[in-house]
Parts: structure tokens; sequence; C-alpha cells
């Protein structure tokens, strides 16, 4: 199959079962079930394609066979393919999760369908509007998956996300209408080009507007304050769905318009992007110390890990991007464990959240080691020594924090005695040991996740030069 | 013209700002709604000029001679409509949604995200049980 047909595949296939699933009855066994098939399929036709990309090189297709500088482009990159695969591969084991618990509501699997189809466009266009309608489905159907369960505080808290990831929309479409003023094109590849001889006063302008929508979607330091309201109450897949997948659209963002299409104002802000990041560790770090909630606690630290991809981003470079591309995709994989195990009783529940635990803290068989250790080089390659040190010496803080925090959780909620408790499916039971064997599985073969997040970076420093 | 334009925006957007800051959430919507307008006024500005309708079979082949007006803005303006649409009616439905719930006028409901506890939150009983005088009896 060629890519171009493979790309057009991944793209429709969640659309199309998402619109046919919305007309059934999500609660019976068999519409779940044909989610899953579909996710699973698009799962897969997005592996093809990455295999295809990173052998012959980017795959774009016009959409409605327009000519190139006219049509809305579609465009595979190592870069938004590996975004697209973590996200998808976390909506799906969340939606299988959920649909071996018994799915509780007419819409769910349609609803996780439509996201999964906004996420996965939103990483394969190369248009800059296309991205923002892209954003808002996955947005909207965030926002409906938040008060999945209908319990008071999950329709409040709802409301309070939608409303503020509304505004951060806002922020970003303002941002989008500008850069269109300025260079007259919507395609990424053409703005970045044309971005060079517009006036740098207002590029600033429109580049910190642009960073600010991708930091509240990302829960970052001074824009976090809605993220713990949301993810505490909310349903372990969806809180997993919108952790390990949704805040990928902040991380993939901030890389995209950050390291492709704004380099120069990115390298100019790099020290106010390292000092929201240090904010966001410490912050995040020691507020997880001071919950006692299983989820508040997850809550924070994902604010907290938010940071480190902004550290990698604010030290730039072939070795930071590389960095935050495979910090990004780890995170993803560790807060979905985390989010998923914590919602479960029974035998071997606590040994996959440890796993999860050390991925966070960086415990080398996990998977996280790897972020950390691409951490490491990525600080000793910042501008000044000075600055090298500092990173370093934060990396080992926030590690040591979260070694304090992930350790809390794992004793109250799994070393206490719980006599009321009943053991989980054991499906899903089952489902969660093979996500941590999936985990350890990338912390103990890191060679092809190493080698697709430097060819994501590669792109990057070859769409700035 | 840029002058009003900006203007306008300016004071659409301030006035979105004033109502989301309020406690109620039917204002709370309405000012996300004008908040919305006031950025598809901005994508319409991006593009502002004055020409005639760019409809299809254009009489000569350069655009920019034949004095057309940026159609783009318009397509952008128009899909920010009907997505700042949808998501309003969404917003209505979960703000109903807790006014059924609460069984009260939606200005008394505060959006303070009340996340610090949220077990005592679960276990809040409705509203006509807590008033019982046998539940007050056993706190």
């Amino acid at each position: 199959m060629t890519g171009s047909a493979l790309l057009t595949l991944s793209a429709s296939l969640p659309w199309t079962f998402a619109a046919v699933l919305a007309l059934v009855d999500g609660r019976r066994p068999w519409a779940g079930w044909l989610a899953v098939a579909s996710l699973g399929a698009s799962l897969a036709a997005l592996v093809w394609l990455t295999f295809a990309v990173l052998r012959d090189g980017p795959v774009e297709v016009v959409a409605g066979g327009w000519p190139e500088d006219v049509g809305i482009t579609l465009r595979a990159d190592a870069l938004g393919l590996t975004f697209a695969v973590v996200s998808v591969g976390v909506i799906l084991v969340s939606l299988l999760y959920e649909v071996v618990n018994g799915v509780r509501s007419r819409t769910f699997p349609a609803v996780v369908l439509f996201m999964a189809a906004g996420l996965s466009g939103l990483f394969l266009t190369g248009d800059v509007f296309n991205f923002y309608v892209f954003f808002e489905i996955s947005m909207t159907a965030a926002y409906i998956l938040a008060s999945y369960r209908e319990q008071d505080h999950q329709v409040r808290a709802a409301f309070i996300f939608a409303v503020i990831n509304l505004l951060g929309s806002v922020i970003f479409l303002i941002g989008i209408a500008a850069l269109y003023h300025v260079t007259g094109s919507l395609d990424m590849r053409t703005i970045a080009e044309r971005i060079g001889s517009v006036e740098p006063n207002s590029v600033i302008a429109i580049a910190a507007a642009i960073f600010v929508a991708f930091c509240l979607k990302l829960g970052l330091f001074p824009f976090h304050f809605w993220l713990p309201a949301v993810y505490v109450g909310s349903h372990p897949p969806v809180a997993a769905i919108l952790s390990g997948a949704l805040a990928n659209i902040g991380g993939y963002g901030l890389l995209r318009f950050g390291g492709g299409i704004l380099p120069e104002e990115l390298e100019l802000g790099s020290s106010a992007v390292l000092i929201l990041g240090t904010a966001s560790i410490i912050y995040g770090a020691l507020q997880a110390i001071s919950r006692r909630d299983t989820s508040e606690v997850l809550a924070y630290s994902a604010i907290g890990q938010a940071g480190y991809i902004l550290i990698a981003l604010g030290v730039g470079g072939p070795v930071g991007f590389a960095a935050a591309v495979l910090y990004a995709v780890v995170n993803s994989l560790n807060k979905s464990l985390l989010f998923l195990a914590a919602g479960l009783r029974g035998p071997m529940v606590g040994a996959a959240f440890a796993v999860g635990a050390f991925s966070v803290v960086g415990v080398p068989p996990a998977g996280g080691f790897l972020g950390k250790i691409a951490l490491f080089k990525a600080s000793l390659a910042a501008a000044t020594i000075s600055t090298s040190v500092a990173l370093v010496t934060l990396v080992f803080l926030g590690g040591a924090l979260s070694f304090l925090y992930s350790f809390q959780i794992y004793q109250r909620r799994f070393m206490a005695p719980r006599p009321e408790g009943k053991p989980s499916n054991p499906g899903a039971r089952a489902l969660m040991i093979s996500l941590a064997a999936f985990v350890l599985a990338v912390g103990v073969w890191p060679q092809p996740l190493l080698h697709v997040c430097e060819a994501a970076a590669s792109v990057l420093i070859g769409g700035s030069a | 013209m840029i002058v009003v334009v900006s203007l306008v925006i300016s004071v659409i957007f301030g006035a979105g700002v004033f109502l989301v800051l309020q406690r109620d959430l039917l204002r709370v919507v309405v000012g996300i709604v004008l908040i919305s307008n006031s950025a598809n006024l901005f994508i319409i500005a991006a593009g502002l000029s004055r020409g005639r309708a760019p409809i299809y079979p254009l009489s000569d082949g350069d655009l920019e001679a034949a004095g057309v007006s940026d159609p783009l803005v318009q397509a952008m303006a128009l899909t920010a409509i009907v997505i700042s649409f949808s998501v309003a009616a969404l917003l209505l439905a979960l703000v109903y949604r807790l006014y059924a719930s609460h069984g009260t006028s939606a200005s008394k409901i505060s959006p303070r995200p009340r996340c610090a506890r949220p077990r005592v939150w679960r276990r809040r009983a409705p509203q006509s049980a807590r008033r019982s005088p046998r539940r007050n009896r056993k706190r």
C-alpha cells in the first residue's frame, strides 16, 4: 500500500466509525468492541505509515485533489507520526479498559473515536488553520469525556475545563489569524519560510500568544490551575486519555510551532521557557508530595512532568528537541499507566503501578529512564556551563521529589490492607500488566524509540533551516 | 477602518472577559460566546480589504489587480463561527445539567473548583435528604 493511501486511511478510519457509532447505543458490548477494532486498525495503519515514512521520507496528500498551493495539505512526518501513534495507542488502551469494565453511557465509544480522529488529524496536518479545527474537535470531545459518568463534580469539572480551554483556543485562533496576516499563508512550511522577513516585533507578540495557548493545554505552572480540578474527580480511563493523549497537543504544538515555525523567537525566549519549566517541576512535585488523594497527587505530578518537556524545548537544538519528543512519549505512557492502575485493585495491580512509578522516577529498567537520560544530555548541551549545572541539579532534584510522591501513593494505595476491596475485572488487570510490560520493554530495548525521536527532531531542524 | 474594527474587537473581548469572571454560570457562557466572536472579528480583520465578491469564474487572472477581497478569512471565520456555536451549545447543556441537579437558579452555583476535598463533595447528600431531621440527629 502506498504512503498516501495509508495516510488517508489512518485519518479517515476513526471518522467513519465515530459517525457510525454515534447512532448506536454505546453501552452494548458489540459497539464497544467495534470501536476498539476500528481504533486498533487505525493504530496499525499509523504504525505502518511510520515505517514507510522512516524509510522513504515524509508523505503529503493535498485534500480533494487540489493543486499544491491551493488545497489543504495532510503531511505525515516523523514528528507528527510519533505523537499520533502514542496518542492513539493511549486512547486505545483506555477505551479497552472501559469496554472490559462496562461502558455506562451511550456516547462514550463514539466520543472517544471522535477524539482519536481529531488528534490524528491534528498531528498529521500541514495547515495551521486545519490544526485549529482538529484541535477544537478533540477538545470538544474532551469536554464531553470529562463529564463522563455525570456525577455532579464531574459535570462541574467539565465546565471549568471547557471554559479555561476555550479561552486558550481563542488565544491560539488569534495567533493563527495574526500569522496569516503577517505571512499571507496558512501552510506551515510556507509560513516558516516567510516568517524570517516579517517585522520581528509583531512575530514576538504572535509567538507569545501561541506559547500561552499551548502552555494552557499542557498545564504548565502559571496556567495549571484548571488541571487538578479536572483530573481529580474524573473516571480513570478519562483521566488517562486527558493526561496521556490530549496533553500531547501541548507538547506537539510547542515543538511544531516553537521549533519548526518560530525558531528564532523560541531562542529569544529560551530563558523564560527554562524558568517556567523549572517553576513547573518544583511546584508540581512539592504540591504532589503534600497531597493525599491518589488522583490529586497524579494531577500535580502531571504539572511537574510537563515542566521537563519545556526544559528540553528551552535548551533546543537537535539534542533538546529529541529529548522533548522522547520525554513527551514516555510521559504519556507513564501517566496513562498510573491513572489506569490507580483505578483498579487486586493482585498484580500494585506491581503494574510500581512499574509506572519507577518509570516516572527514572529508574533504569523502566522506560522513564530513557527520558531522564535524554534530559541529562540536553542539559549538558545547554548554552552556558552555569545553565547546565543548574539544569542537571534540577533534574536530580525533580527525580528525588518524584520518588517521594510516587511511593507515598504506592504505600497508601497498595500497601495498606483493604478488607472491603473486591478484586477488579481480570481483563482490566491483564491489560494493565501488559501496559506495564510495554513500558519495561521500551526501557530494555530503547533503540527503536531513540531512532524515531531523533528522526522527529531532525524534521524540526530541517524545517527551521 | 482598521482602527474602528480593532476598537470593536477590544470592546467585545473586554465585555466577554468581564462576564467570564462573574459567578453566574450563564454569564460565563455568554462571556465565552462574546470572546469567541471577538476572535472571529479578528480573523476577518486579518484580511480586511475592500473589493468585489470572490465568486469563482473571475474575469481577470490576477487577483490583486481585479480588486477581489480575500476569501480565505471569510472561510476561516465561517468555520470558527460553527465551532464556537457548537461549543456554546455544549456549555449550555452542561449548565443546564448543573441547574437540574442543584435544583436552584444557576446564579447560586459557584464555578469555584473545590478540588481540595473531593470526597466530602461526593458524599454530599441531595438537599432534601440533608434537611430531614433524622439526618441532622445523626450528625
